[in-house]
């Protein structure tokens, strides 16, 4: 156990002007790079690392984790304002963050982005500095068969985002999971499906599908509806409702059973290495969504939607630094390149650091709280600009983005070959979203089918080949049930609600 | 500082009478190194150490990248089919290269002759490690109890590790269920949490062996690794097996010989620093070692041979 007077110093050697300087130039950088489609906070990271060296590890460690935490921030922001998500996770803020920012309330939706993700954050903070050790342990005996259920369960919630019709939504999450099979197979690395193209050796480009078919078809989706007048990208038919242009404590107060679930599941999806962003948000909103009196709101503007993703999200950042410091296994790749700083700098996480390196650890468990006071406080005056820049006219607003997300392709995925797939994504989102096919369910099952696909092969490994020995399993057989419970229930719910909305759609036909 | 060092780089490119033109020759613009596996991996922060060296020391401007798939394929397929300008370089592991091209040769777009080699880094021994607690000490207790007791889960991460568990299963009717990981990270994740019995670690097992929490078990090298003296090798064992991962540079076959010269030397200054040999030993605990141009390449055909062999 690590005594006080370590914490101590630890938490001293963190809060010093130097550091205090990095973080707010991290979390700046973090924010502005998180808000540009294609770039994010991972590729900074990568590019800073090698500026990284001639720092103290403190300092060097403290400047990376503001440059991640200011991009969780900062990827909400074109989300909401325009509809061009960069990362999927970011698809599910934009959900109910663009109709609010629509309905002249940008600010408000911004704010609360920014709110709900400093809570999970903050919250998976606190989680990490406290019970972190036993956690980690826990963590450790979810095994591959376990982690197969809990995708299970995964895909159980995400049918609640389906939609209307049950058959287009199996379409788009089965071209998911085809467009995931792209690549070499996990286990005997044989290439499938590449048709001759080494570059896709190692699957489709994560980062051009998801802005092709997030962000770029949006911006096609603008260009078609486009009539020739010049207008602003966010018609901002301000009420002059000050109301609109902020988050009072009565809402933010409604939202904390949604704030608190969304931090959980991130909290834990976070401590379980490899599962990513990306599920969390998606899950979190799902529940949100079908647990909500008014299920039909979500989609429309409704603040708890971007409560429950970005609450998600970020606190799945803070807990994966939970197997990095405790086992020295990185849960995803923000936290991959920290180990590198780490191992640079001569450490190496394990189960020893806390012992060897206790005064570190905590320093940068001080560095985590700063960055979250600054990212806060960076957020409130950056919002504003954002908010104002996005009023531009549409025709440059759009073309901007465009050219950011080619750049940012080209950069974070290598090459113009990337930049095609990009485009070929991006009329294939287009076409998807016209002929009410699911778009989010396609990106969920593209992103979560590679760790789906090795925990199905690693459970076979493990049980011989032999899936019925499952019940040799607790964790995993509860996680089924929990599956089945839920897509029933789900099942129910839409019902409910397809019945309600064509009772209100026929009442309205005999009036008029 | 810089000036100095390049000095230095010309002084001794004339002390070892390297051809003038190696030393005209500079990459037009950026030069690329492209790095075979993910970031945070022993070959990415290894990398990325090099290409910093490297930089401070030619002045050239040199950016690491990782480019994943198939443990270095994707990279070096991409090397291989690149127009030869000497503006890309790739670092790798040979064992996964060498696995496929022995396997699987037809559906690889590259052979070996169709890079050019700059020289190795270090080699990278690979030991198998297992829980303190597991039921066995060494390779051939390992078997026998797989023998008597039902099959032993063993997690690996490249199919060169899949390959030699089988022709271990093969030799001595051992029975292992493989376990495919993302990366070594998780392989130590599936062993701590007793999910596989053993498996593969290049060295990311250390921290839990300091910690008390893992064995080794044996190596593949084949003698002995200084950092794991109880460790027998499978030889010793008595499974007729070796291999030898090694880092290795290389880049476009055709490349301007000036420029494979340049690149070679700026690989050979740099490893030869104390700051490339302090990250190898932080990452491996191995000391570095380049082979050279010629060397790298001989070691890769010797390799491919031994790779045909054990496929055998």
């Amino acid at each position: 156990m690590v005594d006080i007077a370590t914490i101590l110093a630890g938490f001293s050697d963190a809060f010093t002007l130097e550091i205090l300087l990095l973080v707010i130039f991290g979390v700046a950088v973090g924010q502005l790079v998180g808000a540009i489609p294609g770039i994010g906070p991972i590729m900074t990271m990568a590019i800073a690392i090698p500026f990284t060296f001639a720092m103290n590890p403190l300092t060097a460690i403290a400047f990376l984790v503001g440059v991640n935490k200011g991009g969780l921030v900062g990827g909400a922001i074109p989300a909401v304002l325009i509809n061009t998500p960069g990362t999927p996770d970011a698809a599910a803020t934009a959900l109910d963050g663009y109709p609010l920012a629509r309905q002249g309330k940008a600010l408000k939706a911004t704010k609360m982005a920014l709110f709900s993700s400093i809570t999970g954050d903050t919250f998976s903070d606190l989680v990490l500095i406290t019970v972190s050790a036993p956690l980690a342990v826990l963590a450790l005996r979810m095994g591959p068969v376990e982690v197969m259920a809990l995708m299970i369960f995964a895909f159980a919630v995400l049918s609640g985002l389906m939609g209307d019709s049950l058959v287009k939504g199996m379409i788009a999450a089965l071209l998911g999971l085809l467009m995931a099979a792209v690549g070499t197979d996990p286990e005997a690395s044989t290439p499938r499906l590449i048709f001759g193209m080494w570059d896709l050796y190692d699957g489709l480009p994560l980062t051009a599908v998801a802005i092709g078919a997030l962000a770029i078809s949006e911006v096609i989706r603008r260009l078609a509806e486009s009539s020739g007048s010049v207008d602003p990208a966010i018609q901002i038919a301000s009420s002059g409702d000050p109301a609109d242009d902020r988050v009072s404590w009565a809402e933010y107060w409604a939202c904390r059973i949604v704030l608190l679930r969304g931090a959980v599941i991130g909290t834990v999806l976070g401590a379980l290495p490899g599962i990513g962003t990306t599920a969390a948000s998606f899950m979190s909103y799902a529940f949100t969504k079908a647990s909500d009196k008014d299920p039909g709101s979500y989609g429309r503007g409704n603040i708890k939607g971007i409560a429950a993703t970005e609450s998600a999200n970020s606190a799945v950042m803070g807990a994966n630094m939970i197997p990095l410091l405790t086992l020295g296994i990185p849960g995803n790749v923000g936290a991959a390149l920290i180990i590198s700083a780490f191992m640079i700098h001569g450490m190496q996480p394990g189960p020893l650091l806390f012992e060897s390196q206790g005064r570190l650890v905590y320093g940068l468990f001080g560095a985590m709280i700063m960055a979250n006071f600054i990212n806060l406080w960076i957020g409130q005056a950056g919002l504003r600009l954002w908010v104002r820049a996005i009023s531009a006219p549409e025709s440059v607003i759009y073309s901007a983005a465009i050219l950011l997300c080619f750049v940012g392709v080209n950069m974070a995925d290598g090459g113009l070959f990337s930049v095609v797939f990009m485009v070929i994504f991006a009329v294939l989102g287009y076409l998807m979203q016209s002929y009410g096919f699911p778009l989010v369910i396609f990106i969920i099952s593209f992103f979560l089918g590679p760790r789906f696909e090795l925990s199905i092969a690693q459970s076979l490994a493990l049980t011989n080949g032999d899936l019925t020995q499952i019940y040799r399993y607790p964790v995993a057989v509860a996680l089924l049930v929990m599956a089945a419970a839920t897509t029933v229930w789900l099942m129910r719910k839409n019902a409910q609600s397809r019945a309600r909305s064509e009772a209100v759609e026929n009442k309205a036909a005999q009036e008029g | 500082m810089r000036r100095f060092s390049k000095l230095a780089a010309m002084a001794m490119a004339v002390l070892i009478g390297a051809p003038a033109s190696a030393e005209e020759w500079a990459p037009k613009g950026s030069l690329t190194l492209e790095i075979g596996f993910a970031a945070g991996g022993t070959t990415d922060v290894i990398g990325r150490v090099l290409a910093k060296v490297m930089e401070e020391q030619t002045g050239w401007n040199i950016v690491a990248e990782n480019r994943t798939g198939g443990g270095g394929i994707a990279m070096l397929t991409g090397i291989a089919k690149r127009p030869p300008r000497g503006d890309v370089i790739g670092m790798g592991v040979n064992m996964p290269v060498l696995a496929k091209l022995a396997t699987d040769p037809d559906t690889m777009a590259f052979a070996l002759d169709d890079l050019d080699y700059l020289g190795t880094v270090a080699s990278t021994p690979i030991v198998i490690v297992a829980r303190k607690d597991a039921p066995f000490d060494d390779m051939r207790s390992m078997i026998d109890y797989s023998i008597e007791n039902g099959p032993i889960s063993i997690g690996f991460i490249a199919l060169g590790q899949r390959l030699v568990m089988e022709k271990v299963a093969r030799e001595t009717g051992a029975k292992f269920n493989l376990v495919a990981g993302e990366g070594s990270s998780e392989t130590m994740k599936l062993i701590l949490g007793g999910q596989v019995q053993a498996g593969f670690s290049s060295g990311e097992h250390f921290p839990f062996e300091d910690a008390g929490d893992m064995k080794e078990i044996a190596t593949t090298a084949p003698e002995r690794v200084s950092w794991a003296p109880d460790a027998p090798t499978f030889i010793e064992s008595g499974i007729d097996i070796f291999f030898d991962p090694v880092f290795f540079i290389a880049t476009t076959k055709g490349t301007d010989p000036a420029a494979v010269a340049a690149l070679s030397q700026a690989l050979d200054a740099a490893v030869a620093t104390d700051e490339v040999a302090e990250a190898v030993r932080n990452a491996i605990r191995n000391d570095p070692k380049n082979l050279g141009s010629e060397g790298a390449r001989q070691m890769m055909l010797d390799g491919l041979e031994n790779f045909i062999a054990l496929n055998n």
